[in-house]
C-alpha cells in the first residue's frame, strides 16, 4: 500500500493542532485583556470639555474646598455640578476678559448651563449616593483619585462592579476619620485595619452581608 | 451478521439521492424558519414567545428537556447494549450515538436563546470577571449548565471514539478508489478525521477499553443530568414539582423518548439505506420490547406519583394533578397517556413487535407523548399554581412553534449530513470475513522497519505473534487487523484494564476540581446569603461534581487512548506493508520490528514462513 500522507504531514498536523489550541487560549486572553483595559474602561482618559477647567489649579494650587462647587456632596445622592454663577463669583472679578473663559460668560449671558462632558458614569441600574459615603468616612480620592493633581479631569477608576465590591466586602480597609474625607493625598496608615474596624463600629457601618446584598446597589 | 452475500461496501451507498435531497431541502427550510424566528426573538425579546407571568417558561424549556431526554435515551441505549455485550450494539450504536450528539446540539440551542440578553451568555460560566462574582453553585440552574456540557463532551467522545476505526475504513476505501489527484483530497480528509488509525492490536486493545469506559461514564452522566433536571424543579415553590420519584420519572421519560426517536430513525435508515440484512427483525423486536418496558415504567411513575398525591399530598398538589387531566392544557396530559403509555402496549402482541412500520409509528407517538408530559408538567402547573388571582390562560405562540420546528430542522440537517459522510452502521462490528489473495510490493532503499506476514484469520496472526515473541526475547512485534482481537492482545501480553487508571485519575481530579471550585466560590469567593442556606452547602455541589468528574474521566480516557496509541499519526511505516489497505477490511498482519537489532530480517522471515497456518504473503517493510 502507498502512503496516503507524505512524511512531513504529521509535523504540519501537529503544528495546526498547536496553533488551534494556542490560538484559542490566546484569543480568550486577548479578549479578556482588552475588555479590562483602561482603553475600554476609559480610565485616565480626559475628554474635551467646553472650558478646559483644571482641578489641579483651582483645588490644588488655589486651595478651593471641594464643596465650594460640589455643594450637595454631603447631603444628596449627587455631588452636584456648580451653576455658572459659582464660576462667576471669582471670574466676574478676575480674568474677566480671558478668551478661555468666553463660554462661561456666554453661558451667564444666555442663561444656558455649561454642557460638561460627563467623566464618571454609573449605569442606570446602579443606585449610588454620595452623601452616605462621604458621611461614613469614604474619602473623595478613594474613587476619584487625587483631584488636586489632575490638570484635566479624568476617570481614576474603572467603576466596574469589582471596584465597588472590594470595599463593600471589606469596608474597614478604606474607611477614614471624617476629617480626612476631603484629603486628596490621604494614605492608609500601617495599622489601618485596626483603625478601620474601630471606625466601622463608630459609624455604624453594617457588615459585608448587608453591603454586598444585590439590593444595596441594584434597587 | 452480513447475510445474502451483501458486503459492508454497500453500507452508505444505497440511499436514494432524490429522497436525500428532498429531506435536505425540508431540513434547510426548517433551519431557515429557525433563523427567521431567532431574528425576531433577538430583535424583540422573549416576549415574542408569549412568555409572561405566571407562565414564564413554556416551549423553550419543554423543547429543551425533550431534546436532551432524546439525546440521553440514545446514549443510554447504545451504552447499555455495549456494556451488556449485546450483538445488537453493532447494528444500532451509530444511529443511537449520532442521535445523542445531534439531540444535545438541538437542545443546546435553547439555553442560550432563552436568555433575555443572549449575547451575554458567557456570564453563566465561571471566568475571571469584573463583577467579582461567581456563578451561584447552590442553584440547580448552574448544575444544569455543567450537566449539559458534560453530556455533550461525553456523547461526542463516545461517538467519535466509536467512529474512529470506521473513518479508517472509509479512508482506505477512498484511497483505493483514488486515481491520481482525483479522490486524493477525500481520502486525506477521511485520513485526518481517522487520526491515522491503523488497527494495531495495541490500538484495538486500548480502544475497546476506552469505548466501554466512555459508555459507562455516559450512563452516569445521564443519571446526573436527569436527576439534576428534576431537582431543578424541586428547587421552586410550585405544587407537584417535589415528588421524590421525579428524578426516576424524568429518567424513564427520557429513555422512552430516546428509544422512540431511535426506533423512528432506525426504521427510516433501514429502509432508506436498504439495510434489512444488517438491521434485522431481531433488532426491530428488541426496540419494540424496550419501548414496551419503558412505557410500563413510565406508567408506574405516573401512577405512583398520582396515588401518593391523592393519598397524602396537600390540596394544591391534588388540585394540580386533577387539573393536569381536566384543565385547559389537558390535551397534553392525554397526549402523554395515549402516545407514550398506551400506544406501546400494542407490542404485547408478538406479531406487531416484528413490524418495522408499527415500530416507527409507536416510536414517534412515544416521542410525542413524552413531549406532552414535559408540557403538562411545566405549563399546567405554572398557569394555575396557588392563588386563583394569578391564574392565567396560555397558548403556544407562532414563534414558539417556529423555534421548536427549527430545532427539529437543525437535528434533521445534521443527521442527513452525517449519514451521508459516515457509515450508519458501525463497520468494525459488521464485517464479512472472506478469503482473497494478497499482492506483495517492493520499496525504495529506506531503512528496514520490519517484516510483515499477512494472514486471513485472527488466529493465524495471533499464533504468529506468540511464536515471534517466544522465539526471540525482547523482539518488538505488533498485529494489525479490522477488528479488536483478544487473542492478539493476549499474545502480545497486553494487560487488561490498563485504561481504568486513567478514568479513575481523570474522574477524581475533575470531581475534586469542581467540588473545590464550588466550595471556594460559595464559602469564600462569593459570600452571599440565599434563603439562609449554609455557606458550605455540600449536597448542592454533588450533581455538578459527578457530571464534571464524568466529563473529565471521559476526556482523559479518550485522550489517553489517542496518546497511548501515538495518534494522530498520518504517515506511518505500517502503511507501507503491501496490501495494508485490507487491514481495515478482512486481513490480519503480524509485524516483527527489525529496527531494534533483536532479529535480522532473514531470521524473521524464516520464523514467519514456518508458521502454520502459513502466511498468505511476507513482505519486508521499509520506513
Amino acid at each position: 500500500m502507498r502512503q496516503l500522507f507524505a512524511p512531513g504531514a504529521d509535523a504540519i498536523l501537529r503544528l495546526a493542532l498547536f496553533v488551534v489550541a494556542a490560538g484559542s487560549v490566546m484569543m480568550l486572553v486577548v479578549a479578556g485583556a482588552v475588555a479590562n483595559s483602561d482603553y475600554v474602561s476609559m480610565v485616565g482618559i480626559a475628554p474635551a470639555q467646553p472650558v478646559p477647567f483644571s482641578h489641579k489649579h483651582h483645588s490644588g494650587e488655589l486651595g478651593l474646598d471641594c464643596r465650594y462647587c460640589h455643594a450637595t456632596v454631603e447631603t444628596e445622592a449627587t455631588a452636584g455640578m456648580p451653576p455658572t454663577y459659582t464660576c462667576m463669583t471669582c471670574h466676574s472679578q478676575i480674568w474677566t476678559g480671558a478668551p478661555m473663559l468666553a463660554p462661561v460668560r456666554d453661558s451667564l449671558a444666555s442663561h444656558t448651563p455649561l454642557a460638561w462632558t460627563r467623566v464618571n458614569r454609573l449605569p442606570d441600574y446602579v443606585y449610588f449616593n454620595h452623601a452616605i459615603h462621604v458621611s461614613k468616612g469614604i474619602g473623595c480620592s478613594s474613587c476619584h483619585g487625587d483631584m488636586t493633581a489632575m490638570q484635566m479631569t479624568m476617570r481614576a477608576q474603572s467603576f466596574h462592579m469589582d471596584f465597588c465590591l472590594q470595599c463593600h466586602r471589606n469596608p474597614a480597609a478604606n474607611v477614614r476619620p471624617i476629617g480626612e474625607v476631603l484629603n486628596m493625598t490621604w494614605q492608609a496608615p500601617p495599622d489601618q485595619m485596626a483603625r478601620g474596624r474601630a471606625l466601622v463600629a463608630q459609624y455604624h457601618i453594617r457588615g459585608a452581608a448587608v453591603l454586598t446584598d444585590c439590593s444595596t446597589c441594584h434597587r | 451478521m452480513v447475510l445474502n452475500g451483501e458486503t459492508h461496501r454497500g453500507i452508505g451507498a444505497a440511499m436514494g439521492m432524490r429522497a436525500w435531497w428532498l429531506a435536505l431541502a425540508a431540513a434547510l427550510a426548517l433551519c431557515g424558519l429557525l433563523a427567521a424566528s431567532l431574528f425576531f426573538l433577538f430583535w424583540d425579546g422573549i416576549a415574542v414567545w408569549g412568555n409572561d407571568i405566571p407562565v414564564t417558561w413554556a416551549l423553550d424549556i419543554v423543547s429543551y428537556d425533550w431534546w436532551i431526554g432524546i439525546a440521553c435515551g440514545g446514549l443510554v441505549v447504545s451504552a447499555v447494549l455495549l456494556l451488556a455485550d449485546s450483538p445488537a450494539h453493532g447494528a444500532l450504536n451509530r444511529i443511537a450515538e449520532t442521535m445523542a450528539v445531534m439531540g444535545a446540539v438541538a437542545a443546546g440551542i435553547y439555553p442560550i436563546i432563552h436568555l433575555g440578553r443572549p449575547w451575554l451568555f458567557y456570564w453563566t460560566f465561571p471566568y475571571p470577571n469584573s463583577f467579582a462574582l461567581w456563578p451561584q453553585f447552590r442553584s440547580p440552574l448552574v448544575w444544569d449548565a455543567i450537566d449539559i456540557l458534560s453530556f455533550l463532551g461525553i456523547s461526542l467522545c463516545v461517538w467519535y471514539v466509536g467512529l474512529l476505526p470506521d473513518l479508517a475504513v472509509l479512508r482506505d476505501r477512498a484511497w483505493e478508489a483514488a486515481r491520481g489527484d482525483k479522490g486524493l483530497l477525500k481520502a486525506q480528509l477521511y485520513g485526518i478525521a481517522a487520526l491515522g488509525w491503523r488497527g494495531s492490536a495495541v490500538h484495538w486493545h486500548r480502544w475497546v477499553q476506552a469505548y466501554r469506559i466512555l459508555a459507562l461514564l455516559g450512563v452516569l452522566v445521564v443519571l446526573a443530568l436527569q436527576t439534576g433536571a428534576a431537582v431543578m424543579f424541586a428547587g421552586t415553590l410550585e405544587p407537584g414539582w417535589h415528588d421524590t420519584l421525579l428524578p426516576v420519572t424524568y429518567l424513564a421519560g427520557a429513555l422512552l423518548a430516546g428509544t422512540g426517536m431511535l426506533s423512528v430513525l432506525v426504521v427510516v435508515v433501514r429502509h432508506a439505506f436498504a439495510l434489512q440484512s444488517l438491521i434485522t427483525a431481531r433488532h426491530v423486536s428488541l426496540l419494540a420490547l424496550l419501548l414496551l418496558g419503558l412505557a410500563v415504567a413510565n406508567m408506574y411513575c405516573l401512577g405512583a406519583s398520582t396515588v401518593s398525591a391523592m393519598l397524602g399530598g396537600d390540596n394544591f398538589v391534588v388540585a394540580g394533578q386533577v387539573r393536569r387531566a381536566t384543565g385547559p392544557v389537558a390535551w397534553s396530559f392525554w397526549m402523554l397517556v395515549a402516545g407514550a403509555l398506551v400506544a406501546p402496549l400494542v407490542f404485547l402482541a408478538g406479531r406487531l413487535r416484528r413490524s418495522p412500520a408499527v415500530l416507527a409509528w409507536v416510536g414517534g407517538s412515544a416521542c410525542a407523548g413524552i413531549w406532552g408530559d414535559h408540557y403538562t408538567l411545566i405549563v399546567a402547573t405554572l398557569q394555575h399554581d396557588f392563588l386563583p388571582s394569578s391564574v392565567h390562560a396560555t397558548r403556544i405562540s407562532f414563534f414558539e412553534w417556529a423555534t421548536f420546528a427549527g430545532s427539529g430542522g437543525v437535528f434533521l440537517l445534521m443527521l442527513l449530513l452525517f449519514f451521508r459522510l459516515v457509515p450508519v452502521v458501525g463497520l468494525a462490528r459488521a464485517r464479512p470475513y472472506v478469503v482473497p489473495a494478497g499482492a506483495p510490493s517492493g520499496d525504495a532503499d529506506a531503512p528496514l522497519w520490519g517484516v510483515a506476514a499477512e494472514f486471513a484469520t485472527q488466529a493465524g496472526m495471533a499464533h504468529a505473534l506468540r511464536k515471534l515473541r517466544a522465539g526471540t526475547a525482547g523482539l518488538r512485534v505488533d498485529g494489525y487487523g479490522p477488528v479488536p482481537s483478544v487473542r492478539a492482545a493476549m499474545a502480545l501480553g497486553l494487560r487488561a484494564g490498563s485504561m481504568r487508571g486513567f478514568a479513575v485519575v481523570g474522574g477524581v481530579a475533575g470531581a475534586l476540581a469542581m467540588f473545590g471550585m464550588c466550595s471556594y466560590a460559595t464559602v469564600y469567593g462569593y459570600v452571599f446569603d440565599i434563603g439562609g442556606r449554609p455557606r458550605f452547602s455540600w449536597p448542592d455541589f454533588v450533581v455538578p461534581t459527578v457530571s464534571f468528574g464524568c466529563l473529565c474521566a471521559g476526556l482523559t480516557v479518550a485522550g489517553a487512548m489517542l496518546v497511548g496509541n501515538r495518534l494522530p499519526r498520518l504517515n506511518h511505516p505500517a502503511f507501507n506493508i503491501a496490501g495494508f489497505g485490507r487491514a481495515s477490511v478482512d486481513r490480519f498482519f503480524a509485524v516483527a520490528h527489525t529496527s531494534g537489532e533483536q532479529i535480522d530480517p532473514i531470521a524473521a522471515e524464516a520464523l514467519l514462513r514456518a508458521m502454520s497456518p502459513a502466511p498468505l504473503a511476507i513482505t519486508r517493510v521499509r520506513r
